[in-house]
């Protein structure tokens, strides 16, 4: 049985939060739940990122995401 | 801003050819912080490396692509380019433009950006160069309030899909390109505008093998032109053509006289199956590969087959991980209804997407995962029989490996009674 939309995003989030890694590709999620589809992952994460919970960072070429505050932010980043 | 002293970059104004240094230099007359791109360039040069700083967090609200974040690793030197992001937009289909919004368009990019532009990115984009972090929402609304113009994509989505002239221009056109382009846009804006694979996706059409978006060598999942049924032949115009009443070349190649129809079509044939009978012209259609190149030659006589639609190659891509590759041959045909919005198309679409996001890798794209699980596992998934157009060499593996519903009575075994015979 998969989980509830509900579940599986405070999950994700406290991965996101968390975990070891700042910076985690969407399939970094997937065995959160093994039962969800990708797709639910997916949309799961990007519904955290619409919330301001997490945001996208992008190379331009490839997505990650990051909780608020924990991606690495160019804008300040020392070269 | 002031100008730079940049000798490098001012050799690359020399020669006949188009210079983007003067390009910038123009620009910069009216927009000072373009002598910044040009000067940061002349560092790079001296240096032998970039000053770019790869990537970030900016976007709009509620979009997760179509804004790439790039800054200046010494912004202090050149604070005119101290952010420097890129914007794509959705070209429109066939990339045909009304002026009048090209021209707003390049007004609102002067307010709220560098004015440099791209026409266009090679994943198809309108691409525009340069703008700051604080200028993002602002562009985005008028971009959309006033222009109705959408971002593209980037980053792991659906990049912007594109297509040849199709119908709109093209008689050789097999399907509606630019309506399956547009109908697959709007169908995936979810995707389109945020992160959905593990990598990036990209989709592009052209209405025949001639391929003049070059889908074949672009796109993780190509649609071409094709017919099912015979060539149209006229064979009135081909004596035409032989004769010499119809120009070679449509006349573009000047001074040219004489047709030699065996040297130039039916001796280029890639699989051989054309030939004279007498002065009739003939084709053995269940050979002909549809490559084209007879048509292109004899385009008042040759035209395309009536029974049209589309063979779907995937797995084309550039050199990131391994080296680069052009689309193999999935489904040799399909029907391409704009009417049934493209039922067909979607289904392929969609059963390699569910496939691809649950077993490709970070960062790989669907033609190496396609190398990596093997052609047989992917025609499989794609509940596609293996046809002889699927093989690419003969096999030099000399091991056959049957699956199990291959073999009458499976590989199941009762291992008790197994032993029963052999441990005792
Ligand atoms: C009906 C019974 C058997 C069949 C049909 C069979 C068949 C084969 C075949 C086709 C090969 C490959 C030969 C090659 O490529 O040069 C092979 C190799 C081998 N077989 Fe059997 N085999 C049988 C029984 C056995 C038994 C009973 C043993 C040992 C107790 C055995 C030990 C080996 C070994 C060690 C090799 C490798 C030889 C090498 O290194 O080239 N086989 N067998
Ligand atoms: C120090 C002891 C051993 C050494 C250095 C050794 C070395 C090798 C080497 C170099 C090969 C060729 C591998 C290849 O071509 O890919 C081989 C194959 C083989 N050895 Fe040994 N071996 C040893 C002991 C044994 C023993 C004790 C047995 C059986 C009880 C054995 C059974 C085999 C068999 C059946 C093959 C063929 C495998 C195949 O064809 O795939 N070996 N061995
Ligand atoms: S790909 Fe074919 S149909 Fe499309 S514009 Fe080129 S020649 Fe015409
Ligand atoms: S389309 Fe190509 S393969 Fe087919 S008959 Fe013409 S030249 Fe030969």
């Amino acid at each position: 049985m998969a989980m509830s939309i509900e579940e599986l995003k405070e999950k994700i989030l406290d991965k996101a939060l968390n975990g070891p890694k700042a910076q985690l590709y969407v399939k970094d999620f997937h065995a959160i739940d093994p039962d969800a589809s990708p797709r639910a992952v997916k949309n799961a994460a990007n519904d955290l990122v619409k919330e301001g919970k997490m945001v996208f960072w992008s190379s331009g070429s490839t997505t990650m995401y990051a909780a608020k505050g924990r991606a690495k932010d160019e804008e300040t980043r020392e070269a | 801003m002031p100008k730079h002293v940049t000798p490098l970059m001012d050799e690359l104004e020399k020669g006949p050819w188009p210079s983007f240094v003067s390009d910038l230099k123009r620009q910069a007359e009216k927009n000072p912080q373009c002598w910044d791109i040009v000067g940061q360039m002349e560092l790079s040069y001296k240096d032998k490396m970039t000053h770019w700083k790869h990537g970030g967090i900016v976007g709009v609200f509620g979009y997760g692509g179509g804004i790439v974040g790039r800054y200046s690793d010494v912004p202090a030197q050149f604070p005119g380019v101290a952010h420097f992001h890129t914007v794509r937009l959705n070209q429109p289909s066939s990339k045909f433009y009304r002026t009048d919004l090209l021209r707003k368009l390049c007004d609102l990019w002067e307010k709220h950006g560098s004015g440099m532009t791209n026409f266009h990115g090679s994943t198809g984009d309108l691409v525009l160069l340069g703008t700051r972090t604080e200028e993002l929402e602002p562009l985005f609304y008028e971009l959309t309030h006033e222009l109705n113009w959408d971002l593209g994509g980037s980053g792991s989505n659906l990049r912007t899909p594109s297509c040849c002239l199709g119908k709109a221009r093209c008689e050789w056109s097999c399907y509606d390109t630019q309506a399956a382009c547009y109908g697959m846009t709007m169908k995936y804006q979810d995707e389109i505008h945020r992160p959905a694979f593990p990598y990036k996706f990209k989709f592009k059409f052209s209405g025949c093998a001639n391929d003049c978006v070059a889908a074949l060598a672009r796109s993780d999942l190509s649609a071409i032109g094709t017919w099912r049924d015979q060539i149209r032949i006229n064979q009135a115009e081909v004596k035409n053509y032989i004769s010499g009443a119809n120009k070679p070349n449509g006349g573009g190649v000047p001074g040219k006289t004489g047709f030699d129809i065996q040297k130039e079509v039916i001796a280029l044939c890639p699989t051989g199956c054309m030939w004279m009978e007498g002065d009739t012209l003939k084709i053995d259609d269940a050979e002909c590969t549809r490559c084209m190149h007879c048509l292109n030659v004899m385009p008042k006589a040759l035209r395309p087959g009536l029974d049209q639609g589309a063979s779907i190659m995937m797995g084309a891509k550039a050199p990131i991980l391994d080296g680069a590759q052009l689309g193999t041959l999935i489904v040799p045909f399909i029907k391409m209804n704009p009417d049934g919005e493209f039922e067909e198309l979607v289904e392929v679409i969609e059963k390699c997407w569910d496939w691809w996001m649950e077993n490709g890798k970070n960062r790989e794209r669907l033609g190496e995962s396609i190398q990596r699980v093997g052609l047989p596992t992917f025609l499989r998934v794609m509940e596609i029989e293996a046809l002889p157009q699927h093989v690419k060499e003969p096999r030099s593996n000399p091991y056959v490996f049957w699956r199990d519903e291959e073999v009458p009575g499976g590989f199941e075994r009762d291992v008790k009674e197994f032993r029963k015979k052999h441990a005792q």
